[in-house]
């Protein structure tokens, strides 16, 4: 059945990947800020192509859209989907009831805008958001994509400045070309990594988005300041990475990439938040409505992120959560990942993680279990035969109730 | 395991410029499958086996660890039955990991608990499969090689979007890891070849030879 995708999210991620190699940053160069109030939206309501090179972008991008509403990798739960709704309806200026929207389970930090108006959020970015505002910042600005127009214009200077080759062309003939799978993968790849580099947008589209992103979140009573910090967290998430296994940050990596500099970047987009945010005095975060949206997901999301045992990244990910009050879900991941990292220490600081974790009422009940382990393994072999039972009262139905129970029988 | 797992990235990271899975292109037209009939037969320079069907033995590759031997039936990447034999304290599941990779896959530990290790092949799976959604089916006692040992059944969505099923059969004997993996699709290679690897399972046993050192 894969074979009958061409967009999967393995091409996105080579899409995204081939965006990093592009080389657009240019740290350090003079730049003038691009105001909020200068964004206009360059389209009405109900937005359609007439130039014949949009029309073709179109079609292709109408395709994609299909394969990508059929793959096995979205999150469909109705309720958090219809959510994600609610935010682009909110942010989306002219084009609020044009705009779809569709969630990929991926842990990256990435969201990606088509020129038809679809837009894939992966759920690497609902792990990182700490309220709606956050959130909604990502969103206001891929959707600041659709609102300029950024992919026919990238496109159209590229074509001026480089005879690339006939990308359309290329897509309508490998699509259903069925071949053996690697073959058919890498075709798929070369396919959609073009499309997609297209989507890398340079510094200019980014920083256009930035000032659009800004200008909706502050229209529509978002706390604009929410964009300055989602970027900061990003820099800061992708050093710690980086710093943990002792290696200089890929400056190039996820959203990061051709994006202006990250520190001109966060600079600017504290300047138009600060000058958008006069005049009103409360600005909307929705905390609260963020964290009943996700509900149980929260436990996938993190769960997704900590087994790629990237511990600077997951580390620091649920700290920054935590900075809004630790509870027990969190201790628990914040043990799963130094649990995974291994150094010779962790033993000991994961099993005070874990022990940590179960005092809250929200510990999920695996934390009971690996608490129990570690407590087992330190020599306090009844305490620990308690926790596992404490594991399977919680977890009765548990898929390693059966492994759980011998434990305690030991 | 490692060549099924490179099989199933390949197409995940080819041009992802993360690097890794280029060493799958043509590997196997210059490299020969060795049939493996239905009779008793060293896996991993470890343990003994008797399949009851012939398998085709995968041909080591410079990526694979060197306690892993693999089969598959009908080729890779739709089957795979991989045999880890006796991975050493403190080394990991796969070859060619860098101390400075963001995303590594945790080194075994001859103390590990069974979740431990459980969790240690789902990192495997997450880091070099690609694989997105991982869960866990099962996990609980079974004897292997003679030793008390584990069963881990899991499901997980691989890079290439198919649903895929798995069973490890494993046991820690002198602190060493001994398993048999097998990974497929759900949807009928699974349940198809599961009997026979059951029945590899259970005709395993240990070389009486003294185990290769380090």
């Amino acid at each position: 059945m894969d074979d009958a995708l061409p967009l999967t999210r393995r091409m996105m991620l080579a899409g995204l990947g081939c965006a990093c190699c592009t080389g657009l940053l240019g740290v350090g160069e003079a730049h003038a800020r691009i105001r909020p109030r200068d964004m206009e939206s360059l389209i009405g309501p109900g937005y359609r192509p007439t130039a014949a090179d949009e029309r073709g972008m179109w079609q292709e991008y109408e395709r994609v859209e299909q394969e990508i509403a059929g793959s096995n990798l979205l999150v469909t739960d109705p309720n958090l989907v219809s959510y994600l709704k609610s935010i682009v309806s909110r942010v989306g200026g002219v084009a609020a009831q044009d705009l779809r929207i569709y969630l990929a389970r991926v842990p990256e930090f990435n969201a990606f805008m088509a020129p038809t108006g679809f837009m894939v959020i992966f759920t690497g970015l609902l792990t990182r958001m700490r309220d709606e505002a956050q959130l909604a910042t990502v969103i206001a600005h891929e959707a600041g994509h659709f609102l300029r127009r950024h992919h026919i214009r990238r496109w159209r200077d590229v074509r001026r400045r480089t005879d690339l080759f006939a990308i359309f062309a290329m897509g309508a003939g490998v699509g259903g070309a069925g071949a053996g799978v690697y073959l058919g993968d890498a075709v798929r790849l070369a396919q959609l990594g073009t499309i997609l580099t297209l989507a890398a947008y340079g510094r200019e589209l980014e920083a256009e988005a930035d000032a659009m992103s800004v200008r909706q979140m502050a229209e529509t009573g978002y706390d604009p300041n929410a964009a300055p910090e989602v970027w900061r967290q990003l820099i800061q998430e992708t050093e710690a990475s980086a710093e943990m296994r002792r290696r200089r940050p890929r400056r190039g990596y996820s959203l990061l990439a051709s994006h202006p500099a990250p520190e001109t970047r966060m600079a600017d987009l504290r300047a138009s938040a600060a000058e958008v945010r006069t005049g009103r005095e409360s600005w909307d975060r929705g905390r609260e409505r963020y964290l009943n949206s996700l509900g149980t997901h929260r436990k996938m999301l993190l769960d997704d992120q900590v087994k790629l045992n990237d511990p600077g990244a997951s580390l620091f990910i649920v700290n920054n959560l935590a900075s809004d009050g630790w509870n027990g879900l969190l201790r628990f991941y914040e043990a799963e990942a130094i649990r995974l990292r291994g150094r010779r220490e962790d033993r000991d600081l994961s099993a005070a993680s874990y022990a940590q974790a179960v005092t809250f009422p929200d510990a999920p009940p695996e934390a009971w279990r690996m608490h129990g382990y570690a407590l087992i393994q330190a020599g306090r072999r009844e305490e620990g035969k308690t926790a596992l039972a404490r594991y399977l009262a919680l977890a009765p139905n548990a898929p390693d109730a059966a492994m759980v129970r011998y434990s305690i029988q030991q | 395991m490692t060549r099924l797992i490179l099989a199933l990235f390949a197409a995940f990271a080819v041009a992802g410029c993360a690097g890794g899975g280029g060493g799958y292109g043509g590997g196997y037209g210059f490299n020969r499958f060795r049939l493996i009939e239905p009779q008793e037969h060293d896996v991993a320079r470890t343990m003994v086996v008797r399949p009851t069907i012939r398998w085709n033995r995968v041909p080591r590759q410079t990526y694979d660890i060197p306690r892993e031997e693999n089969w598959t039936l009908h080729g890779l990447p739709l089957d795979g039955l991989a045999f880890i034999g006796g991975l050493e304290d403190g080394k990991p599941l796969v070859r060619y990991q860098r101390r400075r990779d963001i995303r590594q896959v945790p080194n075994f530990r001859s103390d590990m608990t069974p979740p431990e290790i459980a969790s240690m092949i789902e990192s495997y799976y997450r880091i070099r499969a690609g694989s997105v959604s991982f869960t866990m089916t099962g996990l609980q006692p079974r004897t292997f090689l003679g030793q008390p040992g584990f069963q881990y059944d899991y499901e997980h969505l691989s890079g290439s979007e198919v649903t895929r099923q798995g069973r490890v059969v494993g046991t820690v004997v002198g602190g060493r890891l001994y398993m048999i993996l097998f990974d497929a699709p759900k949807r009928h290679y699974f349940p198809e070849i599961i009997p026979e690897v059951e029945r590899i399972v259970e005709s395993a046993r240990l070389e009486n030879r003294p185990q290769p050192r380090s």
